[in-house]
Parts: C-alpha cells; structure tokens; sequence
C-alpha cells in the first residue's frame, strides 16, 4: 500500500527519546481514533533526531490527515508539556530530506 | 512564540489584544513577530452579555482593529452578532451548553463561524466538546457557512500548524477543501478587506471617495 511521510518536530519540555515519542505517538492515535483506526492508519516511525528533535513517521496515505490530527493532540508527556508540530509531508523519505535541508 | 508560529509555517496571525493595552505595547508586539517574519492583524473578541453593551462596543471598536470577534454567551447576543455586518467571525465556548451554532443563526450569519480547535481540544478532556464541535461543523457545512478554524493559541505550547488544524477539522466532519480554505483563504480574505475598509478614502461598504489626479 502507498505511504506517506511525515517531517516532524518535537518542542517543549523533556527531549524526548525514540521510544518515548513512539509510546506518545501511539497512546495518542489508540485515544483519538480507537485500535481499528490504529490499524488503519499504522503509523511508523522511520527516523527520530534526537539532537534536533526532529522525526520521519509514515502511515497509510490515505489516513494522513488522521495522524497530523493526532500528532496535534499530543499534549504531554510523562506531565511535561509536549507540541508536535508537522513541517512537511512527502510520498518519500527522499522528498522530506530535501526540505529538511531547505 | 513567534518562533513557533513561524517554524510552524505561519504567515499572517490574528493578534487578540485587551481594550486598555497602551498603543506603544501594541506597536512592541507586533514588531516582536514581525521580526521573525509573521504579519500581524489586529483583533478584538468581544464577551458582551446584552444586545446594548455588544452594539456600543461595536460602534466603539470596530474601526480600531482589523478583525472582530463576538463571543456568544446567550441566544441574544448570538442572534445579533450573527446578523451584524460589522462582525467578522463569532464564536462559541464549547464549555457553554446554554448556547451553540444551529440553524437559525447559520441562515443570519453574515461573516464566518470561527472554530477554536485547540484550545477546545487540548485544555478539555469532555467527550461532549467532541459530539458540539462535530455537531456545529455540519451545521455550518449545511448552510455553506464560512468556517475559521484558529487554534486560540495562548502560548508557544498551544500552537500547531495549520495543516494540523485542518486535518483535525477534517476529521471533524469539516470537507477537506472547507478546512484548507478555513486557515488559509478565507481568514486572508477578512483580513484583507477589512483593511480596506479602514482606508480613510472608505466612506462606507462601495462608497470611496476618489481623489482625482493631478496632471
């Protein structure tokens, strides 16, 4: 199935980790959207920057709109404030890397 | 926050600021974000519990800010923001279940129906938030109301980009072109008008005066 890639970046509070971001990430689309939206969406995470807080995350091309919703409604973590801000959205890692860069 | 805002990939913001604030505070603030690249426009929310105190403020404040805001806090003041041309967007606390966005005022409604999605969203956890929010959204896409999505962002924590809040209202109910167009053209298209408007040669809604040139 096609995919899409998202460029995200992490602001505030704790510098989170890969695995924390993934069990935000998760918690936050099995909350908003249920396990069946889970598994629609299946969302993955390619790359996570820790220096930069930066991460790649794909999922089924047709739910992107439900993970930049739910990677908006990720609030906190462990009770520190958390923002995820999606910068761009791509059909390929290769096409993300080029903005990034921009 | 207006590094956030930017790193977001804001472009234009509504900058909501208090009645008294000192015209020199104003000026700072703007030029704050200006500085990092994001214009400002100036917006007033009005929260006036009658008819009479919504119209005086109206006549007071409408020529000093670039958008106007009327917080409905009662079916009156709701019906008469909604049919005033002066308005620009009106919008509602979903916290409040006395008064919401139905039909009625969807067919008086002059300007644009305004939707705070993060603010609602992030600072409440109440599940019946979620059933008004969906429940005004396909109130205002079965009139053809133009819809504003904002995040009411109060600080650099509360912000999202915009593609973010248009997907949220997406998933809300809201097509995808009316929420595209509900952060980008149509809160443009007020701002821009309205700016027009507080041009002095702007008499009134089509009457300008027209100075002619001199040869």
């Amino acid at each position: 199935m096609p995919r899409r890639y998202l460029l995200v970046k992490v602001l505030y509070g704790l510098a989170l980790t890969d695995q924390q971001f993934h069990e935000a990430l998760t918690t936050s689309v099995r909350t908003h959207f249920g396990d069946i939206g889970f598994s629609r969406i299946d969302p993955r995470i390619i790359r996570f920057d820790q220096s930069t807080s930066t991460s790649i995350v794909s999922c089924e091309r047709s739910a992107v709109r439900e993970l930049e919703s739910a990677l908006a409604l990720i609030t906190d973590y462990g009770g520190t404030s958390v923002a995820v801000i999606v910068l761009a959205v791509s059909g390929t890692i290769k096409g993300l890397r080029k903005r990034k860069a921009r | 926050m207006a590094q956030t805002l930017r790193t977001a990939g804001y472009s234009t913001i509504g900058l909501t600021i208090p009645t008294g604030l000192l015209p020199e505070r104003v000026k700072s603030m703007r030029k704050t974000f200006e500085n990092h690249g994001v214009a400002t426009a100036l917006r007033i929310d009005l929260g006036s519990a009658s008819r009479t105190e919504l119209l005086r403020s109206l006549r007071r404040f409408r020529n000093a800010y670039d958008v106007v805001g009327v917080k409905c806090v009662n079916a009156r003041v709701a019906t008469v923001a909604s049919r005033d041309r002066r308005v620009d967007v009106v919008f509602f606390d979903p916290v409040m279940q006395n008064v919401r966005f139905n039909h009625s005022l969807a067919r008086l409604l002059h300007g644009a129906f305004e939707v705070n999605l993060i603010g609602s969203l992030l600072t409440l956890t109440d599940i019946g938030i979620l059933f008004r929010l969906r429940r005004a959204i396909a109130v205002a896409q079965e009139h053809k109301v133009k819809v504003v999505l904002s995040s009411g962002a109060r600080n650099a924590e509360m912000v999202r980009a915009p593609l973010q809040l248009s997907a949220i209202a997406s998933t809300l109910g809201l097509s995808e072109t009316a929420s595209v167009a509900g952060v980008s053209s149509i809160p443009l298209s007020i701002i821009a008008e309205n700016v027009k408007k507080r041009k002095p040669e702007c008499v009134e809604e089509g009457v300008k005066i027209i100075v002619p040139s001199r040869r």
